[in-house]
């Protein structure tokens, strides 16, 4: 594969956002319509005890990425109510069509004591073309089983011959970390399949091989079924000292696959990597590849996880 | 209906000198019959911690079959450990179920973890023993039973049964939890599931018993058994604030069912209260029926939800309803 970057095309500090947010516009997910690209992001508002939360919001594009038409005024969905998976955040809202309706699945996150987080994938329905969603029920669809512990989220869905297939990535453990004094997560894709989108049965697999080594992360799946082969772009990187350290955060990687159940992983022919002094040179993560015009794009964060947006790159080959 | 006789308290975790994590508590009393004694499983805890935090295990004490009031065992340590960081049973393994299978003793039990909104969640875990139940090791890291829409949190006080050739686990399920002077209460209800494999639980989604104190009432325990016909549940209850103490704390509920999906709910035949004075005069919680050469007997918590441990029913009457 080759990419052009386009550049980075949204930056959350210039606009006036819902929900008192101001920065990050993290994990860009797409919903094309004739006219005009929704992409939803996650943006965050500090709360009163000055931890963060998550929000979706979204900004709607010309189908040429050359001017942002619309800018979310009003909450697209509340977060989880008190003690429920997604009371404190939604990272992601992986938005697709499913019929008359759009299916928003919810990566809800909730705090823990022991640890920082934990994490499950919800599921809201928009009835009025994304605008607003509306959940399914207060829990999740798809949580912690005997062998995927905890940590389910980045979910990514897509229906091939009527059957629902979910990407997504769950916990296998929090290691100590001397040098923050605090656990990390390491978390592994796997893949659910399902007839209806709400009940799932996992695979109970890690589908995508480690390549820096056992305790890599990989995260944010997203596939594209292109030329009678599934591609799949996700991110990876080393579990511990990766939010400053340039050589231990966040790249892109690329798997394929023929039959959709086994992947190849093949970062070499991924096409893309950081770019020297740029927005997005200390890590690139959270990629969403999508279709739009016959041309197929790649929507990806930058530096700091996307505290000042999103980019984007068009593939050339 | 049922009339119960009280028999007395068997177990009080403050006559444990010798091991300091059963200081505190002996809740949700579970049987396992053996030639000549009876295991009774139940959960505990050591003291609170620094922060003033509990976390609990399980545990079991053998009482001698002819004599129930004769202790002949404690296990000598936790029944199975806490989970790892971050998992669902990081604090506490509370309350057990167990039941013999073709591949050994089975425990199903609730596995809680810490949250900062609200103080605890609990998923449902699974573990197998092979040394006839005084050690066990869980099937995984997480819950087997874990969150759905519609029981987004609290999956608890599972108890696990056999009937016609199928598993069947009922247990409660948390509805929502409500803020009570700063302070969030959560609401639950009884639920089930069943399976042919313990592992794979096809759930039932609906409320099985009617409330009748509120429409926040809580109910737990739900011990279901077969005797003279008919399916009978007796559970326990209770308002969802202010619970603490006599006026407003659990009860012994009861419910029958012909077919296992469908029950009424008829508490006047419980044939049980709290007493007048002592251990069980401010509630009753946590009921466990079982048969035991030609007797039916339950154990029960008293005051405090098991604080001063639990005590022993055994059936005088019943009559079909």
């Amino acid at each position: 594969m080759k990419w052009e970057k386009i550049g980075k095309i949204f930056d959350p500090t210039e606009h006036k956002l819902a929900n008192r947010c101001h920065e990050f516009a993290q994990s860009p997910q797409v919903l094309v319509f004739d006219n005009f690209v929704r992409i939803y992001f996650s943006t965050r508002e500090k709360d009163k005890t000055g931890k963060f939360l998550s929000h979706i919001s979204f900004i709607d594009m010309d189908k040429e990425f050359r001017k942002i038409v619309n800018v979310s005024s009003k909450t697209v969905i509340e977060l989880g109510k008190l003690g429920c998976y997604d009371e404190h955040g939604i990272f992601p809202l992986n938005v697709l069509r499913d019929d008359n309706r759009i299916l928003g699945y919810i990566g809800g996150w909730s705090r823990r004591v022991s640890v920082s987080v934990e994490t499950s994938i919800g599921l809201a329905i928009s009835q009025d073309n994304g605008l607003t969603f509306k959940r399914i029920g207060d829990g999740p669809v798809l949580s912690s089983t005997l062998n995927e512990p905890f940590l389910v989220g980045d979910p990514f869905v897509a229906i091939y011959n009527n059957k629902y297939y979910m990407w997504y990535i769950y916990g296998i453990s929090w290691i100590y970390c001397k040098a923050t004094l605090s656990r990390e997560r390491i978390y592994k894709i796997g893949y659910a399949v399902s007839d209806d989108g709400i009940n799932w049965n996992k695979a109970n697999r890690q589908i995508i091989s480690d390549k820096l080594n056992r305790e890599e992360c990989q995260a944010l799946p997203s596939v594209i079924y292109h030329k009678d082969v599934y591609h799949m772009f996700f991110c990876y990187r080393q579990a511990t000292d990766f939010r400053k350290n340039r050589e231990r955060s966040y790249r892109i990687g690329y798997a394929y696959s023929e039959d959709i159940h086994n992947w190849i992983r093949d970062d070499e022919n991924v096409g893309i990597d950081v770019s020297p002094n740029d927005w997005d040179s200390d890590m690139m993560c959270y990629p969403h590849i999508f279709k739009c015009n016959d041309n197929i794009y790649l929507l990806y964060n930058g530096n700091e996880f996307g505290r000042y947006g999103f980019g984007l790159a068009l593939l050339e080959e | 209906m049922f009339k119960w006789k009280k028999l007395g308290r068997i177990f009080n975790p403050l006559d444990i000198t010798d091991r300091p994590w059963l200081k505190e508590f002996a809740q949700a009393p579970s049987v396992l019959i053996f030639e000549d004694f009876i295991r009774v499983y139940f959960s505990c805890r050591p003291h609170r911690d620094e922060n003033g935090q509990y976390i609990s295990y399980s545990a079991y004490v053998d009482l001698n079959r002819n004599n129930l009031f004769e202790i002949v065992d404690i296990s000598k340590q936790p029944i199975m450990k806490l989970g790892g960081p971050g998992t669902f049973d990081e604090f506490g393994t509370y309350p057990t179920s167990v039941i013999r299978s073709e591949h050994g003793v089975m425990a199903f039990y609730g596995g809680w973890t810490r949250c900062e909104s609200v103080p605890f969640n609990v998923g449902i875990g699974m573990a197998i023993s092979h040394d006839n139940g005084i050690s066990f090791s869980k099937s995984g890291n997480g819950p087997v039973l874990s969150y759905t829409p519609d029981e987004p949190f609290i999956l608890s006080g599972p108890k696990i049964r056999r009937f016609n050739s199928l598993w069947y686990l009922w247990y409660i399920a948390g509805r929502r939890w409500i803020w009570n002077d700063g302070k969030p209460e959560p609401v639950y209800k009884i639920r089930m599931a069943c399976s042919n494999d313990m592992v794979n639980w096809i759930r039932a989604g609906r409320d099985l018993i009617a409330n009748k104190l509120e429409v926040n009432e809580c109910q737990a325990s739900p011990d279901v058994f077969f005797y003279e016909n008919r399916y009978h549940m007796f559970f326990c209850y209770r308002y969802s604030l202010n619970y603490r103490g006599k006026e407003k704390g659990y009860r012994i509920g009861y419910a029958f069912s012909d077919d296992l999906q469908n029950w009424t709910r008829d508490d006047s035949k419980a044939g049980i209260d709290i007493s007048d004075k002592g251990w069980d005069s401010e509630m009753l919680a946590y009921p466990h029926v079982f048969g035991l050469d030609g007797c039916l007997y339950m154990l029960y918590l008293g005051n405090e939800v098991g604080r001063y441990g639990f005590g022993l029913a055994i059936l005088k009457k019943y009559k079909s309803l």
